[in-house]
């Protein structure tokens, strides 16, 4: 099969899974015990009469059947319509593309950082396990796997923002901006994918091809650059664009503690406020960031090893 | 043959997500405005905070739009002062017909708008009149409800007509939305001022000159402006979301001032308070935190098992422990800093022993070996619903509970979401809950018309008193009235009666903190709770 022919294949596959995140979205939004209506007024300082509210929900569509509510939000993401805010009346596409630079610029710049760190620091405590190097990773590792998020990011203003004044504490701007923020999102990253990749150098160093080549005389650096991390990194590729789908959806916490104007802040006060449109407009976004960073992967996969074969992936 | 690729793949792959971080940070050249701010230097320029952004700025519109910045560029005709007295603003004086549905503004001469256009009768109907197109969207205030038409006298003169007397028109009218005014070029077309704005153009002191949405807006002064100019030149105003950043940042140096109800915890401001670097203040009780005890509830509808309630409370200890001293004990449902209130009731003490005397004599039984009262067969069990993203509201509802657990009664507290907490109180479902009432400058007439009107969660509260039905005769002809001798002596009667009842507990009164750099002085709170501080500022 052409890899063209599977491309197309797996971003057609993206439409029926899209729908049922919508269909699902739309569920849970329903199931909870607020309408949208209240919410508005409640964010603006409001007290409501009933004669406002059903106002209010009729101007949002809210007194039709649900079914109706659902097919008429279906038919217009299917024009690249994502509605008009509750909240702020205007369209929802306007109002997360103004956020999404944001949101992919730390997304970004925490993937890469946690690539650079996460390989250097893998590599460098495999090649010298038990020393210093891989107690200092596996400390680090403990320290980013448990720490919570908005914990480290306080944490890392206090230390480099006012202690140190180093860097701002909050904002967007300058790269000085960007470091607190991409650290907070990386740490628990690197301590994952760098034992991760250590593990799988050292599995890959117990393999007959590593002995082979050090019979052969081949440079031990050699071994390890050329041969080694070509296949241990394999899991690392996986787990990283599997992540880069959650990182650009899961920066709510730090854009919140960092005042990072990405679209996670955006969704939390979409959810508070029950504005629909914003919500179905960030769930399909996720779903289909999710959904294109797993193909991403798996074509990455297939240039970087060759034993996983296309046929395999399309039969399976 | 993928194998071959493979090596001129990656670099490539490194190439592309490089320039994509150069062109997405390319985005956003501008560095946030006074980052680096020296706050102990420059009093001519200050950074606050604001925890979400301030919206396009429309004075007649809601959410996004914050209610402070709308104060900051848009202004009354009348003004509200320190104890509800109502002073001219931007009409200079006025006339109310003796049937009191009459009132005739006559504006000041000489005002602009930021952009230089006269603001005069015209721009004054033309904003009435846009304002009145979305009439039931503004109806929560009762002038709203009432103003059938204005009408332009002269170039200077406006007259609005009301269906009915409605005493506080003035005191609505003082409020920061909807009814300030937006100068012509503001306007869109079809004048639907509530869905959309061209540009946020006022008289106020201040006029927006750079905003960037999410991150910080920029307020110089307006040159235009009638009144005495601020002493600062500019009010940059942060967006940070999350309070404990905003006292980093303020320790910083990268804000010079916090101010507004929630800013910041009560803990960061005793503890910033503490170290004796900063100014701090607290403003005069700006609303009251009340619990509500529903007597629509059969167990609540006893006028002797509410007062037991609030005897078993201890409100001087809930309110210093819980909130440092930064809120003040409440004896009765407002402070004396409202118009017509000057209340002199008695408290309702702490005692456990009148507690249970009350219980008691209602035929609540604590039976030997028991830690529940009974009656008929059924406990003495009440819930609490609290707004679970309130830390104050978890930490006083537990307080509630160990207190009242001490007289027999059993209180199961329950956290929900601030929406489905709005929901249960408009639909009367709870038994017990903290309620805030609107504070100044919109009470006393909101909160007796609370009492009155279904559907807001408090006359449902009240609906088995035995006097609802005379409470709301009086409300309605306390709203209606000409003479104020009578609507004095109706007030205190109407809020000594709501104050008998007890259905409405007064904890606290809630106070507007300010944590500031030593380096500005003349730092005062405005007599409106919505209204901004920076006026005075030096």
């Amino acid at each position: 099969m052409e890899l063209s022919s599977y491309i197309g294949k797996r971003l057609l596959a993206i439409i029926p899974l899209v729908i049922f995140a919508t269909l699902l979205t739309f569920i849970l939004i329903q199931l909870s015990p607020v309408d949208p209506a209240e919410a508005y007024f409640s964010a603006s300082h409001i007290q409501p009469t009933e004669e406002l509210l059903a106002e209010k929900r009729h101007e949002l569509g809210l007194d039709q059947p649900l079914y109706v509510q659902y097919l008429h939000s279906l038919a217009q993401i299917a024009r690249l319509d994502f509605g008009t805010s509750y909240l702020s009346n205007k369209p929802v596409w306007d109002e997360v593309t103004l956020r999404l630079p944001a949101t992919l610029q730390l997304a970004f710049t925490s993937i890469i950082l946690t690539i650079i760190v996460s390989i250097g620091l893998g590599y460098l405590s495999a090649v010298y396990s038990h020393s210093w190097v891989d107690y200092f990773s596996k400390a680090l590792s403990f320290f980013g796997a448990s720490i919570p998020q908005f914990w480290l990011g306080y944490l890392l203003i206090f230390f480099f923002a006012v202690q140190l004044d180093w860097l701002p504490v909050n904002g967007m701007g300058s790269w000085k901006h960007l470091v607190l923020p991409s650290l907070t999102l990386s740490l628990a990253l690197i301590a994952v994918y760098s034992r991760l990749l250590r593990a799988s150098i050292l599995e890959q160093l117990q393999e007959v091809y590593v002995l082979y080549a050090r019979t052969r005389g081949i440079h031990e650096k050699v071994i390890m650059l050329k041969h080694v991390m070509k296949i241990a990194i394999s899991p690392v590729i996986t787990g990283l664009g599997m992540n880069f789908g959650k990182l650009l959806t899961g920066t709510i916490i730090v854009e919140q503690v960092f005042s990072w104007p990405g679209i996670g802040r955006y969704f939390i006060e979409a959810i508070f406020n029950r504005d629909i449109p914003v919500v179905q407009c960030y769930v399909l976004l996720a779903a289909c960031a999710f959904l294109l960073c797993n193909l991403i992967v798996d074509i990455v996969q297939m240039y970087m090893d060759p034993r996983i074969s296309l046929k395999g992936r399309t039969d399976s | 043959m993928i194998r071959k690729k493979s090596t001129r793949f990656l670099p490539k792959i490194a190439v592309l997500l490089a320039l994509l971080i150069t062109v997405l940070g390319c985005a956003n050249p501008k560095p946030a405005a006074n980052d680096k701010a020296a706050p102990t230097q420059k009093p001519k320029e200050i950074t606050v905070s604001w925890m979400r952004d301030l919206g396009p700025s429309n004075p007649h519109a809601y959410y996004p739009n914050q209610l402070f910045s709308q104060s900051m560029i848009y202004e009354p005709l009348v003004s509200y002062n320190e104890g509800g007295e109502l002073k001219p603003y931007l009409a200079e004086s006025w006339n109310i017909s003796t049937d009191g549905k009459e009132y005739t503004f006559k504006l000041r001469k000489n005002i602009k708008f930021s952009d230089g256009s006269s603001f005069n009768a015209a721009i004054v109907k033309r904003n009435f009149d846009a304002i009145l197109k979305n009439k039931s969207t503004h109806s929560w205030l009762g002038i709203a409800k009432v103003l059938e038409k204005t009408e332009i006298v002269d170039e200077q003169t406006i007259k609005l007509t009301l269906s009915e007397p409605y005493y506080p028109t003035l005191q609505d009218l003082a409020t920061v939305r909807p009814f300030r005014f937006l100068g012509e070029a503001g306007f869109p077309e079809g004048d639907d001022t509530l869905k959309d704005l061209k540009a946020p153009i006022g008289t106020g002191p201040w006029m927006i000159t750079e905003y960037k949405q999410d991150q910080y807006t920029v307020f110089t002064r307006n040159p235009n402006y009638w009144g005495e100019q601020p002493k600062v030149d500019k009010v940059t105003v942060k967006i940070i979301p999350d309070s404990e950043t905003r006292v980093l940042a303020f320790e910083k140096g990268e804000l010079d001032m916090i101010f507004g109800e929630g800013a910041i915890s009560l803990d960061a401001y005793k503890q910033l308070q503490s170290t004796g670097k900063y100014g701090t203040a607290l403003s005069d009780p700006v609303g009251t935190r009340n619990m509500l005890l529903n007597s629509s509830n059969e167990k609540l509808a006893d006028q002797r098992v509410r007062l037991a309630l609030q005897h078993g409370l201890n409100k001087q200890s809930i309110v210093d422990g819980i909130t440092g001293g930064v809120e003040q004990k409440a004896d009765s449902l407002l402070s004396n800093n409202y118009p017509y209130v000057d209340l002199k009731v008695n408290p309702v003490d702490y005692s456990t022993a009148k507690a249970m005397a009350y219980l008691d004599d209602a035929g609540w039984k604590l039976a030997p070996g028991q830690t529940i009262r009974e009656k008929d067969g059924k406990k003495l069990e009440l819930e609490l619903v609290y707004d679970k993203t309130d830390p104050i509201q978890k930490v006083m509802g537990e307080a509630v509970q160990a207190a009242w657990g001490e007289i027999g009664v059993k209180l199961n507290i329950a956290g929900v979401e601030l929406t489905t907490a709005t929901k249960l109180l408009r639909e009367g479902k709870f038994d017990v809950r903290f309620w805030f009432n609107s504070g100044v400058p919109y009470d006393p007439h909101t909160l007796i018309n609370a009492v009155k009107e279904p559907s807001f969660g408090v006359a449902e509260a009240h609906s088995r008193i035995p006097m609802k039905q005379e409470l709301d005769r009086k409300i309605q002809t306390v709203l209606a009235s000409t003479n104020e001798v009578e609507r004095k002596k109706l007030y205190t009667e109407i809020l000594t009666t709501l104050h008998e009842q007890s259905v409405i507990v007064p904890i606290s009164y809630i106070k507007q903190t300010v944590v500031y750099n030593k380096s500005l002085s003349n730092v005062t709170f405005p007599a409106s709770r919505w209204d901004h501080p920076f006026n005075g500022i030096k």
